[in-house]
């Protein structure tokens, strides 16, 4: 990350808006996969991310990367970060929608 | 939550010498000039982007200015990165997905020395700390960092920097109203004091801010606390608040009364009031 290329809150729904992008979002991990991990966002889609996993995993993991040109909907991780079990994705997915949204000259 | 406090610091502080002196002919009356006071400086939470677009305050050259207010003190949260310790200070950048900022925290004791090695590139950390220009580029001098555990806090810090922003901006909107606004609307309540990161046990006088005085209380209080009115002598008549405020009598001496048992004023003779220069605290419930 760096200032020329800042990432973007995102969650499932607003993840296409942005793909080729640098972005960052929250999800609670389904299953690992080899290679990467599946896992559902905050507003409940399913993401498919590639790249290193840090061991062990927890429920929620960040991942911060750029939006790949897939049909289905994935990321390229650069920093995968563990975010805990206990983590209130309600309220993750409101503050994507203010900083795409009403607030974004803050965060973009 | 309250933010303000039952204590009538005039009561308190008259004759030792820490009530400030009413104010001058040239005192501009206007809610910003208080912004300079160092008691109303507020720890603002921001984001690296809001900080690396701040442009320097007019009036002094060393304070910032974001959102109409002068910022100085300054919560971030985000990821620490490059981390490179010296002898006598550390720094690192901080990166909350929005910018880049570089901090430096100055070591002192061995509290420091203890605090900063427990802080690893890649880790998400809270920082406090006060933003310096230096030759164009902003820098953070942090006084305390502290790692996030529960990660919830990365949320709650990016929705409190888009609150206060809104509410930062929603009053200079006011403002700029209310300044080319000749006639005040009656009842219509002015809050006038920048945002404040609620601390239940801080006292804190604000010199010259009028906390829960709403409506017609405060557009008397106001009026009778401009620097014309309270250099005159005899005071101000009744029926001139009547003709430039534009309210009925009886609603004037009822904000007169309220305004004498909280001794924002008092009377010079039985038409005359005059504003007592003193600061008015008084409880106000959200």
């Amino acid at each position: 990350m760096d200032t020329s290329n800042p990432a973007v809150f995102v969650n499932g729904g607003l993840l296409c808006s942005y793909v080729s992008r640098r972005v960052r979002m929250v999800i609670q991990v389904v299953r690992p996969d080899a290679g990467g991990l599946t896992g559902r966002s905050a507003d409940d889609k399913e993401i498919v991310v590639k790249g290193q996993m840090p061991s062990p995993l927890t429920t929620f993991v960040e991942v911060i990367g750029v939006a790949e040109t897939e049909s289905a909907i994935s990321i390229r991780a650069e920093t995968v970060t563990n975010f805990g079990d206990t983590f209130d994705a309600n309220n993750f997915n409101q503050l994507c929608q203010l900083a795409n949204g009403d607030f974004r000259q803050l965060f973009i | 939550m309250t933010y303000g406090s039952d204590f009538d610091g005039g009561a308190a502080f008259s004759g030792g010498g820490f009530m400030p002196s009413p104010p001058t002919q040239t005192a501009d009356p206007s809610p910003s000039a208080f912004s300079k006071n160092r008691d109303t400086q507020t720890l603002i939470p921001l984001t690296a982007k809001q900080i690396n677009k701040a442009l320097l305050s007019n009036d002094d050259k060393v304070n910032f200015i974001i959102d109409g207010v002068d910022v100085s003190n300054v919560k971030l949260v985000g990821m620490v990165l490059e981390k490179d310790d010296r002898v006598t200070n550390v720094s690192f950048f901080l990166d909350d997905g929005t910018g880049r900022i570089e901090c430096n925290r100055w070591i002192q004791d061995p509290v420091d020395t203890k605090e900063m090695n427990s802080i690893m590139n890649g880790m998400y950390v809270r920082v406090h700390g006060q933003i310096k220009g230096f030759q164009g580029k902003k820098q953070l001098v942090v006084f305390g960092i502290k790692p996030v555990t529960e990660f919830d806090e990365i949320t709650h810090h990016f929705v409190e920097c888009i609150y206060v922003h809104s509410y930062n901006t929603k009053l200079m909107k006011q403002k700029a109203s209310s300044s080319s606004n000749q006639t005040h609307t009656p009842g219509s309540a002015v809050k006038t004091q920048a945002y404040i990161t609620a601390s239940s046990n801080q006292f804190t006088a604000h010199y010259g801010v009028h906390h829960g005085v709403e409506g017609v209380e405060k557009m008397v209080l106001d009026y009778l606390m401009f620097p014309a009115s309270l250099a005159r002598e005899k005071g101000v008549h009744q029926d001139e608040l009547v003709s430039q405020l534009g309210i009925p009598l009886d609603r004037i001496k009822a904000a007169i009364n309220f305004l004498m048992e909280e001794a924002a004023v008092y009377d010079v003779d039985d038409v005359h009031y005059q504003g007592s220069g003193q600061c008015v605290i008084l409880i106000s419930s959200f």
